[in-house]
């Protein structure tokens, strides 16, 4: 046990007040974990664009003061009623999208999308009792996806948090809790490639790239990377990826140029945009007979998926992946094993630190699209 | 070595000479197979929506006169040079899309779309010097798909031929070389749909109907049929069709319907009717997290799918079929011994039957949308 089990802990967060300003460090309560909840000691997290999305909250419902962050790397300071899965000391990754291990997607061997605990981005309260457990001088902040990282300590829901090899570097599989584990699952979870086979990565940010890491493992050819942006071919490199294609190199449809350099169209490939158009695009360029495209970016606006027929019945298919498929508690240990017997490199993935009184300038990175992941130190 | 070995033949065929014109059985030359090529005598074969879609010709590049027909079963006659695997007096299913073996396509495990010898409806006739078989008075008729069975001879690739168990009777398996064999792959080779798992199919004609069986042979516990046309919902019950949907008696979206009677969405979907709206709706009534929709049905060239992408990024898988992903000389035999082991029953698809010269009663009875197979006796 703690010594602070059972108390309110005072501590720093970095508040969110208003949409779009910087982060202010403020002193904030923590309430003790109830019911099915756990207290965490947050010590590395990194910023992943989804917190800058809702943290912008332009043409979405606005929510604040909130605090952010949901990709991080923790210690269980202590556990409430009914938790027996984790006790105080534990290492974990807390996640923006839970499973609770009852429901029909929890026991299916292929969903991770728990009908208790999926992803929530409008919620910003605990489930249990629908209120806060952060406030400061009694005004409630609210939380974001369950995790709220951007803070010394928080309260997730144990279905929410995932516990790793006490041996791996918390500094590094922070990343697990959400980015690269997103795209490498894509990859190794849905588009599946096997050795020998050609690849298009779609957005070569840390998701895309943490997908064609997933393709470098499993052995794949080829490994073409697609951005509008040339400046990020360099990097790429370090991932697998072998080949660049810019659309805006090009007057045809980046399909088409992909299908050309592929004889007929790649065997797999994986979106990592959000951008409609080059969902259609990553399912028009693989090829006929075999050809899988995996969606993963998230589209940031109502658009339609739009296709001829013909591309289907052409035995193609499409799929799409929430969260790299991966069931948070029962498969993340596993990808950090994964690092631990250096299958899977993350360190590549890091390229800023900041420590958290300057958590604003990892948002200062992101904006200016500079970087693939900042970790942030909450300690100093 | 038949008698007709090398040989001209002269035979019944029934002739197209203009689209959406009654057949007329003529006298017609056929000529002996050329290199990898075999000539068959076809003794069974049945119409299919495809042989009406394109007789029909309707806003396409119609080629006349032409022999239709693609569903057949027949007795190898003589074979052309280079041709090994199959010799006279062998049963096969010609199938109006072949397999190589030699190409990335055949070489694939997954795919059955031949490079050299996958569907081509323009293209009337033979590969090996680009001229037809079939002629009248010196004059050519062209072939359809490769296949050409409406008539009691014919040549074909031997690339799209499946040698099958002699002891089957042709007269029923003849339906396994393209309508039957399209829906039972849906199903049991791209959909896959467990043992206790729930299924929807779109359009209750012969595809979906083989769909609906190639669920009942993987255990389904719930075969949800849904088409336009109630009178259609009596047949399927015996096909394993355990409810029905009309999406005429509701307000509301179709794959609503299915979502709210299946707790969320059906496991597996197959549609067959080549509507767009309903492949859309086949899509979206599949549950989030591990739902499977496979699209048999071919639409019109202008038809666009169209779905808002958090449907597939919430983890549904959509899939297309061609020819029920059966590689035609590699897996259709196989097909076959299902029927002959008693898994897959193949009777209650055929409604009807006709001899060769009455084979536009074929056409009438597709056209007013009765029955599910006709099939056509050449003798």
């Amino acid at each position: 046990m703690s010594a602070t089990a059972g108390q309110v802990i005072r501590c720093k967060a970095a508040v969110a007040w208003e949409a779009g300003k910087p982060l202010v460090i403020e002193e904030v309560e923590v309430e003790p974990p109830q019911k099915m909840e756990v207290r965490l000691k947050i010590l590395f997290t990194s910023l992943c664009h989804t917190d800058v999305c809702f943290w912008e909250a332009k043409g979405q419902t606005a929510l604040f003061p909130r605090i952010y962050g949901h990709e991080a790397g923790g210690i269980v300071e202590s556990v409430g009623e009914g938790v027996t899965d984790l006790q105080p000391g534990d290492h974990v990754l807390p996640v923006f999208t839970g499973e609770c291990k009852e429901c029909h997607h929890c026991k299916s061997s292929e969903s991770n999308m728990c009908s208790l605990l999926r992803i929530n981005t409008d919620r910003g309260v605990m489930i249990s009792d629908g209120k806060t457990r952060f406030s400061k001088n009694g005004q409630p902040i609210y939380h974001f996806l369950g995790t709220s990282t951007f803070s010394e300590y928080t309260v997730t829901h144990v279905g929410c948090v995932a516990k790793i090899n006490p041996a791996a570097p918390l500094d590094k599989v922070c990343l697990l809790s959400c980015g690269i584990a997103t795209g490498l699952g894509a990859t190794l979870n849905v588009a599946k490639p096997t050795k020998g086979s050609t690849v298009a990565i779609f957005g070569l940010g840390a998701v895309g790239l943490a997908a064609a890491e997933g393709a470098r493992i499993s052995g794949a050819s080829r490994i073409i990377g697609v951005d509008l942006n040339a400046n990020r071919f360099n990097e790429a490199k370090k991932f697998g990826v072998t080949e660049f294609v810019n659309p805006k190199d090009y007057d045809k449809p980046v399909q088409q140029v992909i299908a050309e350099m592929t004889d007929g169209g790649v065997d797999r490939s994986l979106e990592c945009t959000g951008n409609v158009n080059l969902m259609i695009s990553a399912f028009e360029c693989v090829h006929d007979g075999w050809g899988v495209a995996v969606l993963v970016g998230v589209p940031n606006k109502d658009d339609a998926f739009k296709t001829h027929p013909i591309n289907l019945l052409n035995e193609r298919t499409l799929k799409g992946t929430f969260f790299g498929n991966y069931k948070p508690r029962s498969d993340i240990p596993s990808v950090v094993e994964k690092y631990m017997n250096k299958e899977l490199e993350l360190d590549k993935f890091i390229t800023h630190q900041v420590s958290f009184s300057e958590i604003n300038k990892a948002f200062d990175l992101m904006l200016g699209g500079q970087g693939l992941r900042c970790i942030i130190h909450m300690e100093n | 070595m038949s008698s007709t070995t090398g040989q001209v033949i002269r035979c019944k065929a029934a002739v197209a000479w203009e689209a959406g014109r009654p057949l007329v059985i003529e006298e017609v030359e056929v000529a002996p197979p050329q290199k990898m090529e075999v000539r068959l005598k076809i003794l069974f074969t049945s119409l299919c929506h495809t042989d009406l879609y394109f007789w029909e010709a309707k806003a396409q590049n119609s080629v006349f006169p032409r022999i239709l027909g693609h569903e057949a079963a027949g007795i190898v006659e003589s074979v052309g040079e280079g041709v090994t695997e199959l010799a006279p007096g062998d049963h096969v299913l010609p199938v109006f899309t072949g397999e190589c073996k030699q190409c990335a396509h055949c070489k694939s495990e997954e795919s059955n779309m031949c490079t050299l010898l996958r569907i081509n409806t323009e293209r009337g006739v033979m590969l090996n010097d680009e001229q037809s078989r079939f002629s009248i008075n010196g004059k050519p008729i062209y072939h359809f798909v490769g296949t050409s069975t409406f008539s009691e001879y014919t040549v074909v690739h031997v690339g799209c031929l499946a040698k099958i168990n002699p002891l089957a009777p042709l007269d029923k398996v003849c339906i396994l070389s393209c309508g039957i064999s399209t829906g039972l792959g849906a199903t049991l080779n791209v959909a896959k749909p467990t043992k206790g798992s729930s299924v929807a199919v779109f359009g209750l004609g012969a595809v979906g109907l083989a769909a609906a069986e190639g669920a009942r042979l993987a255990g389904a516990s719930r075969i949800i049929g849904v088409d336009l046309n109630s009178s259609r919902f009596e047949e399927a019950k015996k096909f394993g069709v355990s409810e029905f949907v009309n999406p005429k008696d509701y307000n509301k979206p179709v794959q609503e319907v299915i979502a709210e009677m299946t707790d969320g969405g059906v496991d597996r979907s197959v549609e067959c009717t080549g509507n767009i709206n309903a492949m859309i709706s086949a899509f979206e009534c599949v549950h989030d997290g591990w739902g499977v929709a496979v699209l048999v049905g071919v639409p019109h060239k202008d038809a666009v799918f169209k779905t808002h992408p958090m449907n597939v990024l919430n983890e549904r898988t959509l899939k297309g079929t061609f020819f029920g992903n059966y590689k035609p000389r590699s897996d259709l035999p196989s097909v076959v011994e299902m029927y002959m082991n008693k898994e897959l029953q193949l009777e209650k698809f055929i409604t009807h039957e006709v001899p060769f010269a009455e084979i536009n009663k074929a056409f009438d009875l597709m056209l007013k949308g009765e029955g599910l197979r006709c099939i056509i006796r050449m003798d």
